[in-house]
């Protein structure tokens, strides 16, 4: 199945805002003369996200490529784009992070000016003018309003908690009789039968610390469930329960990753259930934002989308 | 996607790595069978015995192999692409059929220019 492009195009990226320099499609940035290939079009605007512009303020900066960014407003609500004649895609990953961080960084400076935004992922293109945005805005009016209104002073916070050091297994064996019994019947053993307990010790272990991790994490959630609006877990490891994804520098096992929205108030709150976490030892956890809720942003027009596949 | 990557220059530790990676998961799985099979009750205790020194020794010459290859870390980096891509597989399954089958992009409404 394959869509046409029409008037507004995403280039699907991980919505997730630890995820978002991560595209998920690879297009070339297409502009052969005279072609009109699914990627090029005469008028497009980039949209970074969507603003509540009741208050009379600009935005001045650049955006990807150094494009001029601008705003197009429809009645109090601002859509932030830059002028563009085709998508953005390219093999060089570096290229393709510089616009990234750019994205996020135009993303930013509306926050810092209109409040919280509704952030668009990478690549977010309205085929048209600013006609068609405003169309657009429009009839999108009252789903854009209430998601601005709901999402108004709360941001976006990603947690990570990474266990360095994996439980020690005096402790769980102390804790559990199964561990106790096998340790007893290992002891026991001859080296054959030996190693095949030693195996299913090794399991037992895992089956623990994963219990474990997951009895933290889950802890953790509550609590920060008291000081946010939304505690989301984010996906979970390769392997199931038993193994977490390494964390990026491999310096340890992730056991958990969270997403909050929150507002800048509950910040301090938040830490503070954070520093009790890291309190044990083993641990390590990363808090990062306040990011645009990019998780927290509902899609908009993606069913009409899925209409327009017939047209 | 998710894409394992070998590198070109190092053709042959990268297929002594995926060979060993391959050695490696069946050997778990037959581990995780001989354990099933000594909990069952039965085997005799000499075919236990006998089933776990052969197995010890089979994964005694695998990490002699590893070693003598260096290629401790990479087999370890391997199974973990692999972990991810079955990881993939499995939340794809999860997921709007038609929704794996779009394109790089969405679109979301209008009309073609």
């Amino acid at each position: 199945m394959t869509h046409e492009p029409t008037s507004l195009e995403n280039e699907q990226v991980g919505k997730e805002a630890g995820d978002r320099a991560r595209p998920s499609g690879a297009k070339r940035r297409t502009s052969q003369p005279g072609a009109t290939s699914k990627t090029d079009f005469d008028a497009g605007r980039y949209l970074y996200c969507l603003v509540d512009v009741e208050e009379d303020r600009d935005l001045e900066t650049v955006g990807i490529e150094s494009e001029p960014v601008r705003l197009i407003t429809n009645d109090g609500i601002g859509a932030v784009v830059h002028d563009c004649e085709s998508v953005y895609d390219s093999d060089d990953h570096t290229e393709i992070h510089r616009w990234l961080v750019r994205h996020q960084s135009v993303t930013d400076e509306a926050a810092a000016v209109f409040g919280t935004p509704l952030p668009f992922q990478f690549a977010t293109i309205i085929r048209g003018g600013d006609d068609v945005v405003c169309e657009w805005l429009e009839n999108e009016r009252d789903h854009i309003e209430d998601t601005l209104r709901s999402l108004a002073d709360h941001w976006e916070y990603r947690i990570e908690i990474v266990r360095t050091d994996p439980i020690g297994e005096e402790a769980l064996e102390a804790s559990d009789d199964h561990l106790t019994e096998l340790r007893a019947d290992i002891e026991a053993a001859g080296p054959g039968k030996r190693y095949l307990l030693e195996s299913k010790y090794e399991d037992r272990l895992e089956q623990l610390r994963a219990a474990r991790n997951q009895a933290l994490v889950t802890d953790v959630l509550t609590r920060l469930d008291a000081h946010a609006r939304e505690v989301h877990p984010v996906d979970s490891p390769p392997g199931g329960a038993l193994e977490g994804r390494r964390s990026r520098d491999n310096a340890g096992t992730s056991i958990g990753r969270l997403t909050i929205l929150a507002r800048a108030d509950d910040e301090e709150a938040i830490g503070s259930v954070l520093d009790d976490v890291v309190d044990n030892p083993g641990l390590e956890v990363t808090f990062t934002g306040p990011w645009a809720p990019y998780s927290f942003t509902p899609a908009f027009g993606e069913e009409t989308g899925e209409e327009s596949d017939g047209d | 996607m998710t894409t394992i990557d070998i590198d070109e220059d190092e053709a042959g530790t990268g297929l002594i790595t995926l060979v060993v990676t391959v050695v490696e998961i069946l050997f778990d799985a037959l581990e995780r069978e001989a354990v099933r099979r000594m909990e069952s009750g039965r085997l005799a205790d000499e075919e236990i015995e006998r089933l776990g020194r052969q197995l010890q020794a089979i994964e005694t010459e695998v990490e002699s192999l590893k070693a003598s290859e260096g290629i401790e870390e990479s087999v370890s980096d391997l199974r973990d692409d692999l972990d991810g891509l079955v990881w993939d597989a499995l939340e794809g399954l999860d997921e709007d059929h038609s929704r794996s089958k779009k394109p790089g992009y969405t679109v979301f409404r209008g009309e073609h220019e």
